[in-house]
């Protein structure tokens, strides 16, 4: 696992300009928790041994980023905007039909583990309010339909 | 150049700060996290300053003087911003002063007195934080009162090296931590205390142990390597000295604290100096022996002076450890017939730092630098051939003096002084005054903190009493 | 006003992002020639010359920024700020969908002005689409030789590296993008020293936002001159306007600057849902001061009409606000925004933004105080013009312009534990 995970911060380290290693902590950090789900201090330590920065400038970047998360997350991740333009067209209405839907509230994992819901800031999607992120997918104009579809589908 | 700071003429150099240049000039701006030593921060905000001809106020941590720069420090809009600032420093902060070490020494009692306002900007509920949290062994961490400066980020980063200490976690749940899987050890940590400017870090060997204006400090060195670094020793106050509870109290030395000195360790001091007066607190041997049994300092003189003027080949082994003065002082007494050896006496013990790049020395001596300058080097390479052996030091090897009979001086009880012919209690670092030289050929002094018990003798006066 | 377009000059088809469709456009023409014909400085003169400002939300001059690079500097970069998160803005989202090698052509100008090697596109990590259409485009300009070693077989190289951003609004700002960009949490800098002088790695550095740097293509085209006629005397050129909120007709619209507020509200957006009045707008973005529906009658999109109503035309981003919103909730959903959104570095943002949220939250679970509104107000006071970056400002301002255009009802909420209007964000 160590090597297959070295190998793709090799491939990763090569786009950067030889002298910007320290760049590649957020890089790095993303392509872990890509594989992993969600990230702990021990990878914090993997990362900055790979690339020789201070541990404690790893752990502060995890967890300063709200894209990275440090408890385990569901199969997909429901981020809700919750910013101006989306609770001026409804995302109040939005969060909670989610909320029923899934069973859970803001914060927390479907208990399958099927769904983690969290609410996130403006996602410049402002002229299709109310919109959602699931995982990297952009979901905008919703309606209750159109979340119904998107999280049956899911599922 | 010239610039004026609250219509006074100053000078100044380019390339200067204005907040050094105000200090320098006797113009108090209020700082937290700025520090001469460690990069520039300028998150505290309390050191805004009026610049004339800027629309915002200045940090003056920041500002790099210029010729003819006009700048208030204590104008209205300076005044209220410093009242802005503090408010919102003491938004989270918990009125702990009652329980707080730091009270009587902090930085943020002092402003919030000279420049805040009376009243609280926030009413709600103070946000709770990790609180007496063991950062290590030694120093404990309430993240609570941490205003989050960074001044102890900042000297992990570029003064140690250890770069052990970060602030996680954004926006107001931010707070100082270490890595979990890593203790705090470095071998510098506790300046971190000494720099924090709130009771955020604190010393837990000090924690409780007095209010600090009962304490006052005393000008000394530390003996645990060559640097010599200049030290504050904390007793209590002549004033403040205890009539009952016995003497212990008013013979304690409450804390280390690093004396600030350009020459020789700036404002940083290491761990092992924090800890002097640990070392210094062993169980001390305090009576004259002569033979294994405990006689008067004349009895025991009487015998030294006997089996010196008997001794045909006598050798003295002279301390890295005694200051110019007592070395001077044993040079005088010291007939032609002696061989002086010289020796690093202590060595590093189990788990010590060896040396590094910073500032601890391989030798963990103070004055070698002296004892060479008055005795040269005289190394002990084998077992030594003599009939009497003089050992200066609380560290006696024994493959050294071999079928010798010894005079044996030293401040700390090793359990053999009974073995000795002659055992000369002397007294501590803390109970004489003198000077050590450093391995870059520094002078530093060092002052009397508390009298000698009475039945210990001064090093120096021995000698001279031995050679009447 | 004329219906001069920059941006949004071309049907939008499935092909239209392509280097093909760019090209028939007559992109990658100006770079060309630029190139083959022209000096660094004939770009930084025609920039110059065009007014051009940041489009970024703090509309400094553009080229004055670039000229405060050392021109002898032997390492420059160039880093073009994709962190588009000022909420109520979605236009960079647009180009990087739909005109991807618009931007890349302006990155390539710049770099070829500012004698930079390396370009970096610092683009917020959420952004799934716009990543993907740029990494496509970027993939066909290499592959054209666009971009690269020797490009089109000068001696001019330049590689542009896409990196992603974790989550982080403050990233927006210059000198947080640059610590981010060098593996850090992402606290900005105390100024000076600016980007220009010390930036990414201590080197000079030009940050400049995705549509400024999108611009540069079609000033080198036309020239200089001919985009500073466009707009109005201070702020030159056109604009993508992003229209959101309670409209009928929400999305961009592309207006040269100094075009109403009125019309883009009433007319391209199409008026309120519902046939409602209009109660307020925001007008770029949300860090910018609340203007009630009566101020707008004569506040034209641009720099200096806005400053002058007392508020900023920001990012470009218009939030329309109908009749009987609640005022006091929606302030909460900024100052919630802000109190996650701020780094943690400067005291005054740092405790001040939580603060504003606290209190603001409390009024409207009903347990507001007598003291709360003028609370408010001293907090912003006293976090204004005293942090380390704008963000504390940014969020300050809202909080003092709804309270003092609303005040009525932030003082009834107070007093009667609900609002006045039964709470309602919707129309």
């Amino acid at each position: 696992m160590t090597t297959c995970m070295t190998e793709k911060f090799d491939r990763l380290r090569k786009v950067y300009p030889e002298e910007m290693t320290s760049s590649l902590v957020l890089p790095l950090l993303q392509l872990m928790q890509e594989e992993k789900g969600h990230l702990t201090e021990s990878d914090a330590v993997f990362i900055a041994e790979y690339l020789d920065v201070p541990k404690i400038q790893v752990k502060e970047a995890l967890t300063w980023y709200s894209m990275l998360y440090r408890q385990s997350v569901g199969k997909h991740v429901v981020k809700v905007c919750r910013n101006i333009a989306c609770s001026l067209n409804g995302a109040e209405r939005v969060l909670e039909h989610i909320e029923k839907k899934l069973g859970i509230k803001a914060g927390e994992t479907t208990s399958d583990e099927k769904f983690t819901l969290l609410t996130v800031e403006c996602l410049a999607s402002c002229g299709t309010a109310p919109m959602m992120q699931i995982d990297d997918t952009y979901y905008e104009n919703l309606t209750e339909d159109s979340i119904d579809k998107v999280l049956e589908a899911l599922s | 150049m010239e610039l004026k700071i609250n219509n006074q003429i100053v000078e100044a150099e380019a390339g200067e700060l204005l907040l050094q240049v105000a200090l320098r000039n006797g113009v108090d701006i209020p700082h937290f996290c700025y520090h001469s030593c460690l990069s520039i921060a300028g998150n505290c905000r309390i050191c805004l300053v009026k610049v004339e001809g800027q629309p915002k106020l200045a940090p003056s941590c920041n500002l790099i003087v210029a010729e003819g720069m006009e700048v208030s420090t204590d104008c209205p809009e300076v005044q209220e911003a410093r009242r802005d600032v503090m408010q919102f420093i003491l938004n989270d902060h918990p009125v702990d002063c009652g329980i707080c070490d730091k009270a009587g020494e902090c930085r943020l009692q002092e402003y919030q007195v000279k420049y805040g306002e009376a009243e609280p900007l926030s009413l709600e509920d103070k946000h709770p934080k990790p609180k007496f949290y063991d950062l290590s062994p030694r120093i404990q961490l309430d993240s609570e009162r941490c205003i989050l400066c960074s001044r102890c980020v900042r000297f992990t980063q570029e003064i140690s090296g250890s770069k052990q200490l970060g602030i996680v976690e954004r926006g107001h749940s931010a707070r100082v931590e270490r890595m979990d899987q890593k203790p705090f050890d470095d071998p510098y940590s506790d300046n971190v205390i000494s720099l924090c400017p709130v009771g955020a870090l604190l010393s837990k060997d000090f924690m409780y142990q007095s209010r600090v204006w009962y304490l006052e400090p005393v000008k000394s060195v530390c003996t645990g390597c060559a640097r010599a670094c200049s030290i504050q020793v904390w007793r209590r106050k002549q004033e403040w000295r205890f009539n009952s509870f016995g003497d212990e109290l008013n013979k304690k030395v409450y804390r280390i604290t690093p004396l600030e000195n350009e020459a020789i360790n700036g404002p940083w001091l290491c761990n092992k100096g924090f800890d002097m007066h640990r070392t210094m607190s062993r169980e001390r041997a305090l009576t004259p022996m002569v033979g294994g049994v405990e006689v008067s300092a004349d009895a025991m003189i009487k015998a030294a002076r006997k089996l010196v003027s008997g001794a045909q080949n006598p050798a003295i082994i002279i301390s890295a450890q005694a200051s110019n003065e007592e070395l001077k002082a044993a040079q005088a007494a010291l007939t032609d017939k002696f061989t002086v050896y010289t020796r690093k006496d202590y060595g590093p013990s189990h788990g010590e730092v060896l040396e590094d790049d910073f500032m601890i020395c391989l030798d963990k001596n103070p004055n070698g630098d002296g004892v060479y300058r008055i005795f040269g080097r005289n190394v002990i390479d084998n077992p030594l051939e003599h009939d009497l052996v003089v050992v200066w030091g609380d560290n006696l090897r024994h493959e050294d003096v071999a079928g010798a009979r010894l005079i044996c001086l030293g401040s700390f009880a090793s359990g053999r002084e009974k073995d000795r012919e002659v055992f000369v209690p002397i007294s501590t670092l803390f109970e004489r005054s003198g000077t050590f030289t450093n391995f870059e050929g520094v002078d530093n002094r060092f002052e009397q903190v508390f009298e000698k018990p009475s039945s210990v003798l001064h090093a120096a006066d021995f000698f001279r009493r031995l050679s009447e | 006003m004329s219906d001069q377009r920059i941006f949004m000059n071309f049907d939008v088809t499935a092909d239209s992002h392509n280097l093909a469709a760019y090209r028939d456009r007559g992109g990658y023409q100006a770079f060309e020639k630029a190139l083959r014909e022209q000096t660094p400085d004939d770009i930084q003169a025609e920039v110059d010359a065009s007014g051009l400002r940041g489009r970024g939300g703090a509309g400094f001059p553009t080229g004055m920024k670039w000229s405060f690079v050392n021109k002898q500097a032997p390492v420059v970069y160039l880093c073009c700020n994709a962190d588009e998160g000022e909420p109520g803005t979605f236009k960079d989202r647009w180009i990087f969908e739909h005109n991807p090698h618009q931007l890349i052509e302006g990155i390539l100008l710049a770099s070829y002005a500012l004698r930079v090697r390396h370009a970096f596109v610092y683009i917020r990590g959420e952004f799934d689409l716009p990543l993907r259409r740029l990494r496509e485009a970027l993939q066909e300009a290499y592959d054209a030789n666009l971009v690269g070693e020797n490009v089109l077989d000068t001696d001019f190289s330049s590689d542009i590296i896409v990196h992603r951003g974790a989550g982080a609004y403050v990233c927006g700002e210059e000198s947080s993008l640059l610590t981010s960009l060098e593996g850090f949490k992402a606290y900005p800098r105390n100024k000076p020293p600016f980007p220009a002088v010390k930036g990414l790695y201590q080197k000079p550095t030009i940050i400049n936002n995705v549509e400024t740097l999108a611009t540069v293509p079609w000033i080198m085209t036309h020239g200089g001159a001919e985009y500073a006629k466009i707009g109005t005397e201070w702020n030159s050129g056109t604009r993508i306007f992003g229209i959101s909120g309670h409209v009928n007709n929400p999305g961009l619209f592309e207006k040269e600057a100094g075009y109403s507020l009125k019309e883009i509200i009433f007319e391209d957006a199409g008026g309120i849902r519902g046939g409602k009045s209009l109660k307020a707008v925001i007008p770029g973005g949300s860090s910018t001061p609340i203007l009630k529906a009566d101020e707008i009658d004569t506040i034209t999109l641009d720099a200096e009409n806005l400053q002058k109503h007392g508020s900023m035309v920001g990012s470009g981003g218009v939030i329309v606000i109908g009749e009987g919103t609640c005022m006091v909730r929606l302030l909460q959903v900024l100052t919630r925004f802000y109190a996650h959104e701020s780094c943690g570095q400067c005291t005054p943002c740092r405790e001040g933004s939580a603060l504003m949220n606290a209190i603001i939250s409390r009024i409207i679970a009903g347990k507001g105080r007598s003291e709360d509104v003028e609370r408010l107000e001293k907090t912003t006071k006293g976090i204004m013009g005293k942090t380390v970056c704008a963000l504390g400002d940014a969020a300050a301002m809202p909080v003092q312009s709804f309270i003092t255009k609303f005040r009525d009802e932030f003082d009834y909420f107070v007093e009667h534990g609900r609002s006045i209007n039964d709470g309602r964000l919707e129309i």
